[in-house]
């Protein structure tokens, strides 16, 4: 899973969003390291629902504009689960190898 | 208010093909939009009149554009039966240069003596070229099938760079030619050049990883037992020294794809479904560059009456075969398997 497609899952695992909510949270979540353009955003969404990880939830208006909004499926779900756990485990691989504690990584 | 701004994003998205526009162009849009105005008046008329899509912005929408044009990954059914036929015709002349050129470097290292093997009967020894000519030719040779296997087993990368190394090797040995008076097998006439070379490495960028993968079996399988099926008989055939029934390099394309079109005939009349369509619309595709090349060729033989004959029964046979596809391969547009899953808009 790129990361890209990682903090979009994680972007939708609290519920629906629309493209641009998604983009912000993306931001937030990665410190902004990650920034998607719109085409990068449209290109991770495809993909996602082209593997069956997000789908379209519904439509809304907003400043006379839909917005379109997507969700989680429970593939997308059980696979953004495995992803985290796999780089949760990486994560206390690397901290023991260089032998940092919590504090020390987030000080 | 935001208009200007609008019309700048629009612009940028007309790189995206139609369909996908018409299905995302407008959420795009919106969410482009959130992303620049802040809900200030003031601040927004300044936006819009001075902002728009910068590079990045614009580099990510032709990437995706790119990804889209040439997968129709997600694309509607007409799109993706092309994309599909054109990315099994790509195959098809790739394995056709894989296995000519497991061919001729097999019977060129024969006839060196490259290979602890007897030496070859007098009428099978080729007129192979020598020192860098040979080496070139045997690269040439097997660069077609590196360039086949790494594109069945998806190495896309290697097989693009290899693929373009082969077709500009072959240009230069085609430009040289005049001066040098070497035309060494398998380089060909510009018409097998461009039409048999750099049209299908060219079309090759229809293969993706987004792509639907080519099942890797059938695929490797088609070297050795079309090497078996076509190459071998016509060893058999030279060996006996019936050189006249050999046919050349364009007669030969056309018999093998009538031969295929005869094979996928009774699939197609049967109307099964499936991909059958798509398998036909491939052949079509391949018909009609035999058929090019044939046509191209004739004029090497104006003063040849017999094989203008030969040439134009060829090309009969050709299209006798390719009609019994045809129809199967129109409907494939509308008859293919949906493609690959994408979200479609709600009708909430």
């Amino acid at each position: 899973m790129t990361g890209q497609a990682f903090f979009v899952l994680t972007a939708l695992a609290d519920g629906p969003k629309h493209g641009y909510s998604i983009v912000g949270e993306v931001a937030d979540l990665s410190q902004q390291r990650v920034k998607l353009k719109i085409g990068g955003l449209y290109g991770v969404l495809d993909r996602l629902a082209a593997e069956g990880l997000i789908e379209p939830d519904r439509e809304e208006p907003h400043n006379g504009r839909l917005r379109r909004y997507f969700r989680l499926t429970t593939d997308g779900r059980r696979a953004l689960a495995e992803e985290a756990e796999l780089r949760a485990a990486t994560a206390r691989v690397v901290r023991l190898r260089l032998g940092l504690t919590g504090a020390q990584v987030t000080g | 208010m935001s208009g200007n701004l609008e019309r700048r994003c629009r612009r940028v998205l007309r790189l995206l093909p139609g369909w996908y526009r018409e299905q995302w162009q407008e959420d795009m849009v919106a969410a482009f939009l959130e992303g620049w105005l802040t809900g200030d008046p003031a601040a927004d008329e300044f936006i819009s009149r001075a902002a728009g899509p910068g590079f990045a912005e614009t580099a990510s929408v032709a990437g995706l554009a790119v990804r889209l044009h040439l997968t129709g990954a997600g694309a509607p059914r007409r799109h993706f039966a092309w994309r599909q036929a054109i990315r099994r015709a790509v195959l098809a002349v790739m394995l056709a240069h894989a296995v000519l050129g497991f061919n001729e470097f097999m019977r060129t290292a024969w006839s060196q003596r490259l290979l602890r093997l007897p030496a070859p009967p007098a009428n099978l020894i080729t007129a192979s070229p020598s020192g860098a000519w040979l080496t070139l030719y045997c690269l040439v040779a097997v660069a077609w099938i590196v360039v086949f296997v790494t594109l069945v087993l998806r190495r896309y990368r290697t097989a693009h760079i290899v693929a373009a190394m082969t077709v500009l090797t072959s240009l230069v040995a085609l430009l040289r030619a005049p001066s040098t008076r070497v035309m060494p097998a398998p380089f060909g006439s510009w018409a097998y050049w461009v039409l048999l070379e750099l049209v299908p490495v060219l079309a090759m960028t229809a293969f993706h990883r987004a792509a639907p993968a080519p099942p890797r079996r059938p695929w490797l399988l088609a070297l050795p037992v079309g090497w078996l099926l076509v190459c071998a008989p016509l060893l058999v055939v030279e060996w006996t020294g019936n050189f006249a029934w050999v046919p050349d390099l364009p007669g030969l394309c056309c018999l093998v794809v009538a031969l295929a079109c005869l094979a996928q005939a009774p699939r197609a009349w049967s109307r099964q479904g499936g991909d059958s369509g798509v398998w036909s619309l491939a052949l079509a595709l391949l018909a009609a560059v035999a058929a090019a090349n044939r046509i191209a060729t004739i004029s090497g033989f104006l003063h040849d009456p017999h094989m203008i004959g030969v040439s134009l029964v060829e090309l009969l046979i050709l299209l006798v075969a390719v009609a019994l596809v045809a129809p199967d391969a129109a409907r494939a547009p509308t008859a293919t398997p949906a493609p690959p899953r994408h979200p479609h808009p709600v009708t909430a």
